[in-house]
């Protein structure tokens, strides 16, 4: 099971809804990843950044994870599942 | 940080001295014309305990390393000050109304720099007196309301010459522990829903103004304080039996008040200017170069849901696809972005303050603010052409919900087919609430004289705009010694 984070950039103006698409790449890893919220100190697999468009340059460097995988709209957040499962 | 349930709790504590329409208001919080303006401002609570908004509304407080909201920061970059107007632009989205808790957050950063150099020049402890006030408001996470604007009597006269010398709030009485202050501040955006006030001089001030050079902070239920409720276009429609459709948008809003302060007494500890009149200017303007900054986010956000809205209305009555419809939605999107990039280019081009905390580049805000004035204005024009008549003579939302008269309504009021007649009422309706009614209080009139009228930034341009460098280029290039 990957052990996973999540940070969402801006959403002042995004192109997608995030928090839907959040919620789709959680279920569609049911089983293979668990996510939660960042917490100080804690090793992660993936983070997973879900920016709301591609105005966002923060890698959040503060958060240590194997692995960074970034979306920046909708067609990258429908692709992030399968990308997140391949490092299983 | 206080979650959106504890921040209305905490206002359920304060005892505030509120009229309106003639009455004593004794329940704000649960007032019905009152209450869309707190969830407004509840809004600024709400988003911060979001995961998706954590980027743009928790900062680490530069006193404490702990995290808080944004609107407590004292900005540590232009990264922040980008922040602040994103985070601006994503709760207008949201509330689609003033959500009030800038003017705070303005105040204190203008107030934190100032009182930094008032005391390197004077010797007084005002910064450490603002930096204690600062910390309880960040440990605590208050909302403060900033209070700038006097109702300024006769404008021609300095505030010590007026007839009355009570137009522009200043001491009345000094004691060793403390001062009393008489006057009264006007457009209070957000103070019925704020724990504290902090008041700041109006303008810039010369010799024999000393008792107006005066700002301080005190908790917004102090004795003496009284707060009339300003009356907005169609307020009185939350009243109504049937308060859905027409009041356009139900859950948010916002407020101002006319405050009174009557023989008020402000402890030594609170107060941050004191009767140096060379400083009233100073924070003047930065407050005002920072609140500039400030309506190139929130008022993106308003109009974001505006064109959404126009886009709505023209799809529901079949017409989004002529050529000068696609046109005029485009129109108002330029200029929307246009407000957007000016909040940002101001940022952008912040610089560092004596007392560390950054200040927006005051020509680029003041440019911002100046086409707050006119382009929220052109977008309420084009929406309303959008729109059609329909907006302002649709029947009553009683007159829907008669079983008599909706068969009527729903047939003749139907645009494209698909589209149930009610939708239709409901973004027109919101339309005329942002362009009309009481939200266009916040998104024409206060873009218009909130943060200071056209002329005032007009002044600030032709201060800032470096004439001599220009004139010096044109010299050089003309061949002139």
């Amino acid at each position: 099971m990957l052990h996973c984070t999540v940070k969402f950039c801006g959403g002042c103006n995004p192109r997608y809804d995030r928090g839907a698409a959040y919620r789709q790449i959680c279920s569609q890893l049911d089983g293979v990843a668990s996510f939660s919220y960042p917490e100080d100190g804690a090793q992660y697999d993936v983070l997973l950044i879900l920016r709301g468009c591609t105005g966002c340059s923060y890698l959040y460097e503060d958060i240590s994870a194997k692995h960074r995988i970034i979306c920046t709209d909708q067609a990258e957040a429908d692709g992030a599942a399968a990308r997140i499962a391949a490092l299983a | 940080m206080m979650t959106k349930e504890q921040y209305i709790e905490s206002l359920r504590k304060l005892n505030l001295n509120l009229w309106m329409f003639g009455k004593k208001i004794e329940n704000p919080v649960d007032d019905p014309v009152i209450r869309p303006s707190l969830n407004s401002f509840a809004a600024t609570y709400e988003a911060a305990e979001d995961p998706q908004y954590e980027d743009l509304m928790v900062a680490t407080s530069h006193i404490t390393g702990k995290k808080i909201n944004r609107f407590t920061h004292m900005h540590q970059s232009t990264d922040d000050l980008i922040k602040k107007v994103k985070m601006q632009r994503m709760l207008g989205q949201k509330t689609a109304a003033c959500f009030q808790r800038c003017v705070g957050m303005d105040a204190m950063n203008a107030v934190f720099s100032s009182t930094y150099e008032i005391d390197e020049a004077c010797g007084t402890k005002y910064h450490e007196n603002f930096v204690k006030f600062l910390t309880r408001v960040q440990e605590e996470d208050l909302a403060v309301d900033g209070a700038m604007t006097d109702v300024k009597g006769d404008r021609g006269l300095a505030p010590s010459k007026q007839a009355d010398p009570d137009l522009f709030l200043h001491v009345v009485e000094r004691t060793a522990d403390g001062v009393y202050v008489t006057g009264a501040k006007a457009h209070q955006t957000g103070f019925v829903n704020s724990h504290e006030v902090l008041v700041m001089p109006t303008i810039s001030m010369r010799e024999g103004d000393e008792d107006y050079a005066i700002s301080f902070a005190i908790p917004t239920d102090s004795e003496g304080i009284t707060l009339i409720y300003g009356r907005q276009s169609c307020d009185t429609r939350k009243l109504e039996e049937y308060n859905d459709i027409d009041v356009g948008n139900k859950t948010y809003g916002g407020h101002e008040v006319l405050v009174i302060f009557d023989h008020v007494f402000v402890p030594n500890d609170r107060i941050f200017l004191n009767g140096e009149v060379a400083f009233a200017g100073m924070i003047v303007e930065r407050f005002a170069g920072y609140h500039r900054q400030s309506y190139g986010g929130c008022k993106v956000g308003v109009g974001d849901v505006l064109i959404g809205a126009t886009a709505l209305a023209v799809e529901m009555a079949g017409c989004a696809k002529a050529s000068h419809v696609k046109d005029k939605l485009i129109e108002m999107t330029h200029l929307n972005e246009t407000l957007y990039a000016c909040g940002i280019a101001c940022s952008s081009q912040g610089a560092k303050t004596k007392a560390g905390n950054y200040l927006i580049d005051l020509l680029l805000a003041n440019v911002c603010k100046q086409n707050v004035t006119r382009f929220p204005y052109d977008i309420a024009r084009l929406a309303q052409d959008l729109a059609g008549g329909l907006m302002v003579t649709q029947p009553s939302e009683a007159d829907y919900r008669n079983p008599q008269l909706k068969p009527y309504i729903e047939k003749y009021l139907k645009g494209v087919a698909s589209v149930p007649t009610e939708d239709r009422m409901r973004v027109l309706r919101l339309i005329e609430n942002l362009t009309m009614g009481t939200a266009a209080v916040g998104y024409l009139p206060e873009s218009m004289h909130g943060a200071g009228s056209p002329q005032a930034q007009r002044i600030m341009i032709a201060r800032q705009s470096n004439m001599a460098q220009k004139k010096q280029l044109a010299k050089a290039i003309a061949r002139i010694d």
